[in-house]
């Protein structure tokens, strides 16, 4: 019976699964943490730092026309300058201006432009705003402002609608594996991308406490990409595992996912290193608005094609067993 | 052969009409690349309506469409946005002020008589409208009555003239009125204060009446002929004509007033002579005197002809994009994602070779496809759009690597070329479809769940999805099997190094 010969291979995942599982371990570990810390920290109070489209509020963005020395302008001015504001002028139709004490003043490329977050503003208010630190900033180009202001009622809604679209996706999807493969595999791939998902999270948990990177819109899309990728990358693990089921029925589990790892490995490392270089690109030479987005992606895609290799796979012969 | 031909045919002729598609119909750009203004609108349910009903987001829409043309902006949409939302964009609008001021009110116009026994109290409250709205210009200097109200610069403050209302005065008219002053407040500050709630008050004296902005079939403007102030005339339906008469000859000669109240603010107070006692303001025509600079005489105009809204909204979201921001965008984003590609395409050819240089042949095809689609149904482009769009190209590959590689394994387990070839895209088939199908199914819940943003990238996401699955299948496929009626190109080692072969010997 033994007849069936355990072909050549290089790398045995297996022998690796010990030190494989503990570093997955320690890195969820450290996401919670991180995710604690964030809900703990008293600036946070979330588990992730949430930026403007989940708090609301207005965001101002300004580039300024100075030619050689843009560097005379302290954000500390601006926020004075503000504070003036407050106590200044205000037109018969409009509501109150809200108090602007708590706006933030962030400076970039060296004074160049520059990016402002208030509470929430009407288009008049927020214009007034922008041509009052005219004068602080000197003249501005008009055609390189930005202004966003986001109700509060639009983030939950962003919320909502993306948790529950993820929800929904990840059980069509179980539903789909449990079809076409086998309970444990739709268990095992929904654990690779929860582990996905929450290893990303935690990056930008900590990215959030240490250098107070926000998350937005695009970090929600970000997260349900990185799950798609998990799904797809482990499936095609799944199916060449599968395979060998067949052809190498006689062999124990943890053989098979050997063989299976083995010839699909450089598979998924070309195919996670051709998915990364686009978004390194994105990382060196794309636009600011991108760049958080494109980290994330990038983060999510490297721990799920991990998973892929090191987790789901190796996690098979301790549940496959009957 | 014939059959590779008829396949190559197909994918020049799709090729070719794909070229043409984006030569006729340009990419549609978002906001967020090519600038403007878009304003989200919340509807909200009022009075007996507790949650809004499609028909009603449908008559709040129409109302809404009519100020905007009144507006004219150019090639604004106005999209309805689940069950109660509505997002309005105007391209290339830098400033939504004037947008947001005319969308976001009710402009429920109220035509009401004085409550007999108030005309002492109407007197005072008059007086000391006057007296604010005097000062308040004069402070805001005579050269923004006829300008927007935000040009007028903080600078035009320091030399306003002698204001006629002492600070003392002020406090006391104030602290009778109940008014708590917030501390710090500038004296302009706490003549508006004042303002508002003077207006509030008379409001509070008029009786009600069933005169509204319902009964106007049209309405105008007009400078008046002294000074620079405009005007805002009405002409009322035959109902409303009557109903305005019956109103004004209740009043007639009683030293009573007829209010014109908007959105619960009262915006011009007039007496009616003795002489309409008879039989009221007939003519079905009535002026608003309200002191209108231009642009505002001209918003008020454009939100009576488009009718009051059946329900109130509330502006949620306004996003303004500067049009050299959305340049910079796209060029920096096109620049990363054809770096992307690039590095892509030479990693292809130096780990694949030959396959690798037809792997980069169809992802060509591939974007040149999915460009023609977006342009196609067409896909508004934005900023994730193109993210979805750089990572759909990823996954693109995926596809073929994964093809490759069997085929590598196949020739390394001593195959022939063409057999290896065969039975890599077989064995391969199984995990592509898998891997497609899973990402499309997320796309399908993404779509149908997700909100603006979310549902762009699933969208351009999953056109890539279906777009990959075809090109990898048959673009690939055909380009590599007609390659290989060349004896020239039909050797492994243009597929991989000699030494991974196994020996002919074994």
């Amino acid at each position: 019976m033994s007849t069936v010969e355990m072909p050549p291979v290089r790398f045995r995942i297996s022998r690796y699964r010990t030190v494989a599982w503990w570093g997955s371990a320690l890195a969820c570990l450290l996401s919670l943490v991180g995710m604690v810390l964030c809900w703990l920290s008293p600036t946070i109070g979330l588990p992730l730092k949430p930026g403007l489209d989940f708090t609301g509020g207005t965001q101002i963005q300004l580039e300024r026309l100075c030619t050689a020395d843009c560097s005379s302008v302290t954000a500390n001015q601006i926020q004075e300058r503000l504070r003036q504001l407050n106590s200044a002028t205000v037109e018969p139709q409009s509501a109150p201006l809200p108090s602007l004490e708590t706006a933030q003043v962030q400076l970039l490329d060296g004074g160049r432009s520059l990016l402002i977050r208030l509470p929430e503003l009407t288009p008049e208010q927020a214009n007034r705003v922008t041509s009052t630190l005219g004068s602080v900033l000197g003249p501005l180009n008009p055609a390189g402002t930005a202004v966003n202001t986001i109700g509060p009622t639009l983030g939950d809604q962003l919320l909502r609608g993306s948790l529950v679209s993820l929800l929904v996706s990840f059980a069509a999807i179980a539903a789909y594996i449990t079809f076409r493969y086998d309970r444990v595999y739709a268990a095992l791939a929904l654990v690779c991308l929860a582990h996905d998902v929450l290893i990303t999270c935690g990056v930008f948990a900590w990215l959030g406490l240490l250098r107070g990177v926000e998350v937005d819109s695009l970090f929600a899309v970000s997260l349900i990409t990185v799950a798609g990728y998990s799904v797809t990358d482990t499936v095609v693990v799944f199916d060449r595992i599968r395979e060998q089921q067949t052809t190498l029925a006689a062999l124990p589990v943890v053989d098979q996912v050997d063989v299976a790892v083995d010839a699909t490995l450089t598979r998924s490392l070309y195919t996670s290193l051709t998915t990364l270089l686009p978004l390194l690109a994105l990382i060196f030479f794309g636009g600011s608005t991108l760049f958080w987005f494109a980290v994330a992606l990038t983060v999510g895609i490297a721990v799920g094609s991990w998973s892929s290799i090191g987790v789901a796979p190796t996690l098979l012969p301790v549940f496959a067993r009957r | 052969m014939a059959r590779q031909q008829g396949w190559i045919a197909l994918i020049l002729a799709l090729a070719i009409a794909a070229a043409a598609l984006l030569f006729s119909f340009p990419l549609k750009l978002g906001l967020d690349l090519r600038g403007g203004s878009q304003l989200m609108l919340q509807v909200l349910p009022a009075g007996a309506v507790r949650s809004v009903q499609p028909e009603q987001l449908e008559a709040v829409k129409e109302v809404l469409e009519r100020r905007i043309n009144g507006l004219g902006v150019a090639e604004s949409t106005l999209q309805t946005v689940g069950n109660d939302q509505l997002v309005l964009q105007l391209p290339g609008e830098q400033d939504p002020t004037r947008a947001a001021n005319v969308l976001g009110s009710t402009a429920l116009l109220e035509f009401k008589a004085q409550r007999p026994g108030t005309e002492q109290e109407m007197q005072g409250l008059l007086q000391l409208k006057r007296q604010a709205t005097a000062v308040l210009n004069r402070l805001k200097g005579p050269s923004s009555a006829n300008s927007e109200p935000t040009s007028s610069g903080l600078d035009q403050q320091s030399k306003a003239p002698q204001p006629e209302i002492k600070a003392e005065e002020l406090a006391r008219a104030l602290t009778q009125l109940g008014v708590n002053v917030p501390a710090g407040s500038s004296e302009q500050q706490q003549l508006e204060l004042l303002l508002g709630v003077v207006n509030q008050r008379i409001v509070a004296l008029y009786e009600p009446s069933d005169l509204s902005g319902r009964d106007l079939v049209s309405a105008g403007r007009q400078q008046q002929q002294s000074g620079s102030a405009w005007d805002v005339t009405l002409s009322f339906s035959r109902e409303g004509g009557e109903k305005f008469a019956d109103l004004t000859r209740s009043i007639a000669g009683t030293g009573r007033l007829l209010g014109i109240v908007l959105d619960g603010r009262s915006i011009s107070e007039a007496s009616v002579g003795p002489e309409f006692k008879a039989a009221g303001i007939s003519g079905g025509g009535a002026t608003i005197t309200g002191n209108f600079t231009a642009d505002e005489a001209r918003d008020l105009e454009v939100q009576l002809r488009g009718g009051s809204l059946p329900l109130p909204v509330k502006i949620i979201e306004v996003r303004t994009v500067g049009p050299s921001l959305g340049a910079e965008n796209i060029r920096t984003s096109l620049a990363a994602g054809l770096t992307g590609l690039a590095l892509v395409g030479v990693f292809m050819i130096v780990v694949y070779r030959l396959p690798g240089l037809v792997a980069v042949l169809s992802l060509s095809l591939y974007a040149l496809f999915n460009l023609a689609v977006y342009a196609l149904i067409p896909v508004t482009l934005t900023l994730p759009g193109i993210a979805g769009f750089i990572l759909s190209i990823g996954m693109a590959v995926d596809a073929n690597v994964l093809i490759f590689e069997r085929i590598k394994e196949e020739l390394r387990s001593g195959n022939t070329l063409i057999r290896s070839i065969e039975t890599g895209f077989s064995l391969a088939l199984s995990s592509i479809l898998d891997g497609h199908v899973t990402g499309l199914i997320s796309c399908i819940a993404l779509f149908a769940l997700g909100t603006g943003l979310v549902k762009g990238f699933a969208v351009t996401l999953a056109i890539g999805l279906v777009l990959s699955l075809f090109t990898a299948l048959t673009c690939t496929r055909t380009i590599l099997r007609v390659l290989m009626a060349y004896p020239s190109l039909r050797r492994p080692a243009n597929f991989l190094s000699m030494q991974q072969l196994p020996a002919r010997s074994s």
